[in-house]
């Protein structure tokens, strides 16, 4: 299986993705369109919980926040799409790095659950502001136009979905593998050894928290042209905790696990569309079992079986394999005069 | 010309004075050993030059400019260096990559060339990695070079610390108990890299220690600190046979192994 490569099974994905639309009903292509948001969602919030290490709580706030900016600066503002699009990419963004400043402080535990607070003030913000966001209902959004490209709005919105997640992807990759991905790593794995190498926390941390929120962002405004509607719901609690068993299902700290991880569990969302009610429980057994018997996620299952899947660097601190340290420093030891 | 002056500092916490008017004046390619009884205040020592901690009083300069006031990452930038207690690896990252954050300070890619790998960032990137090697080399650990930063032993993980605080050629070199849990091989291996460090590389390199030995075996000159106060300094032949010293911190162990002896 040594064509089996990461770069071969991700082009094939790719030009699956590409073709799709000439064979596929409505449906499924609606479908493929998700599966790409949450690709882009699941990278981003990797970027920043499996990379950087912060244990940030706010993914399906930004998300949120992305949507609605999108969203209201074409109803309320008469913007057109393509200049609501980055607005609302950019503002979650801004607020994604002011995160920066309380994560400077805070760590672990207490930076969760300060997001997380965040993360409910915008949920009421978005259900009682209803002047401006309409409130729990939510409200319409017009149907993109691509009748320049000659073709129907879904198709024209799956594709421009297609480009930001294959760009948005390639950046990523990009990131992880240079002084920057090093960078998150260090923190990650020791705040204060790596500022005493000389980085700088707010810098990097800021980073972090804004590119996720960029990639939120993008994904919130991509995701409002494809329903067409933006209400609360969609970016509550039980989204995060989708983002976040997306992350760890696909492996914390690899941005082609988030990939992977994005795919089952849109699969498994749409095998369980009939079963509504069941969602939120295996969703939560789902992200359970993996914490404890996989929690290097399933790229490690792929890294293993198959040749081609190596990532140069970024395994999580938690998944440290079995070092051969004790073995070798024993005979090292006595081996030496 | 001292590299590194502490002028009467003073810091406490809650009441308690953990440095009482400490003032060190330390000269390039030296050897300072730092050593005191626990409580005595040594790690706050290192961790006001290094800015974790701010002083209540007093100064700290570096080359004849103040650190005080600046955060760790620009006191690092200025050329200080630090190892810790408990070495700390970056546990996901190889050896090499570690030993490249260490160049972190040197990178001048920056989030363009990151995003789009250019080929400038792949460029130097390489650069990084053959910088690392050789100093991996100077440690004679090049063969650990893609081992994740976990899989490391204590003593690995100590030596491979040093060697990516050096890598950047900082002027001063603050170790916190370099001797700690190392075997005797190890340990000795040790003394001859600090040596070498100082000889070749013309860094200072500061040293608190419990391992006395090793303090006394490498140090051109030895400061002892108790209840915060800096009570004796002088070359570790003097510092054994000072009187005060060898009440407020040898105490009677020492009496008691000379006896023996």
């Amino acid at each position: 299986m040594a064509w089996l490569t990461r770069r071969n099974v991700l082009l094939a994905g790719l030009g699956l993705m590409a073709v799709l639309p000439g064979f596929a009903n409505p449906y499924a292509l609606f479908v493929a369109n998700l599966l790409l948001i949450y690709v882009i969602l699941a990278i981003g919030l990797n970027l920043l919980v499996g990379y950087a290490g912060q244990l940030a709580f706010a993914n399906a706030a930004m998300f949120g926040i992305g949507a609605y900016t999108t969203g209201l600066l074409q109803v309320n503002l008469g913007f057109g799409y393509w200049q609501a699009l980055p607005c609302g990419a950019l503002l979650a963004m801004l607020i994604g790095s002011a995160m920066a400043y309380p994560a400077l402080r805070l760590s672990g535990l207490y930076l969760a659950l300060a997001t997380l607070a965040f993360a409910q003030f915008t949920q009421w913000v978005f259900l009682n502001w209803e002047t401006v966001t309409y409130g729990a209902g939510g409200f319409k959004v017009p149907e993109v136009s691509f009748a320049w490209l000659g073709v129907p709005s879904h198709i024209g919105i799956y594709y421009l979905t297609l480009v930001h997640a294959a760009a948005l992807f390639l950046i990523a990759w990009g990131i992880v593998r240079s002084p920057i991905g090093r960078a998150f790593v260090a923190i990650r794995d020791g705040e204060v050894a790596a500022e005493s190498l000389g980085i700088d926390l707010l810098r990097y941390k800021a980073l972090a928290f804004a590119m996720s929120g960029f990639y939120a962002g993008a994904a919130g405004g991509l995701y409002c042209a494809a329903l067409n509607f933006v209400a609360p719901e969609g970016y509550d609690l039980f989204q995060m905790v989708l983002h976040k068993a997306m992350v760890v299902v696909g492996g914390l700290g690899s941005v082609v696990g988030s990939v992977l991880g994005a795919t089952l569990l849109v699969l498994l969302l749409e095998l369980l569309r009939g079963f509504k009610s069941s969602q939120e429980i295996v969703y939560g057994a789902l992200l359970l079992a993996f914490v404890i018997f996989l929690p290097e996620g399933v790229i490690s299952l792929v890294k293993r079986r198959l040749a081609g899947w190596e990532e140069p660097m970024r395994r999580h601190a938690a998944s440290a394999e079995p070092p051969p340290s004790a073995a070798a420093e024993a005979t090292e030891e006595t081996g030496r005069p | 010309m001292s590299v590194l002056t502490v002028d009467q500092v003073s810091i406490g916490f809650g009441g308690v004075v953990a440095l009482d008017d400490v003032t060190l004046e330390i000269p390039p390619a030296e050897i300072r050993g730092i050593i005191g009884p626990n409580g005595a205040g040594k790690t706050t020592l290192l961790n006001v030059i290094c800015g974790i901690n701010r002083p209540d009083r007093g100064d700290v300069r570096l080359d004849g400019a103040s650190l005080i006031g600046l955060k760790p990452s620009r006191i690092a930038a200025k050329g200080l260096g630090r190892t810790f207690q408990t070495a700390r690896l970056f546990r996901g990252l190889t050896v090499l990559e570690n030993m490249m954050v260490g160049l972190h300070l040197e990178t001048r890619s920056g989030l363009f060339g990151a995003a789009f790998s250019s080929r400038a960032m792949r460029a130097e990137e390489r650069e990084l990695a053959e910088r690392a090697r050789r100093s991996l080399e100077f440690v004679g650990f090049a063969h650990l070079a893609e081992l994740p930063g976990a899989a490391l032993s204590f003593g690995q993980s100590r030596i491979v610390e040093i060697a990516r605080t050096l890598i950047h050629e900082p002027k001063v070199v603050l170790l916190d108990e370099p001797a700690v849990g190392l075997s005797l091989n190890r340990s000795a291996e040790l003394d001859r890299l600090l040596r070498r460090i100082r000889d070749e590389r013309g860094v200072t390199l500061v040293m608190i220690e419990h391992v006395i030995r090793l303090v006394m075996e490498v140090s051109d000159r030895v400061t002892v600190l108790s209840y915060g106060r800096n009570i004796a300094e002088g070359r570790p032949a003097d510092i054994r046979e000072n009187p005060e010293v060898i009440t407020a911190y040898l105490g009677r162990a020492l009496d008691a192994r000379r006896a023996a002896s």
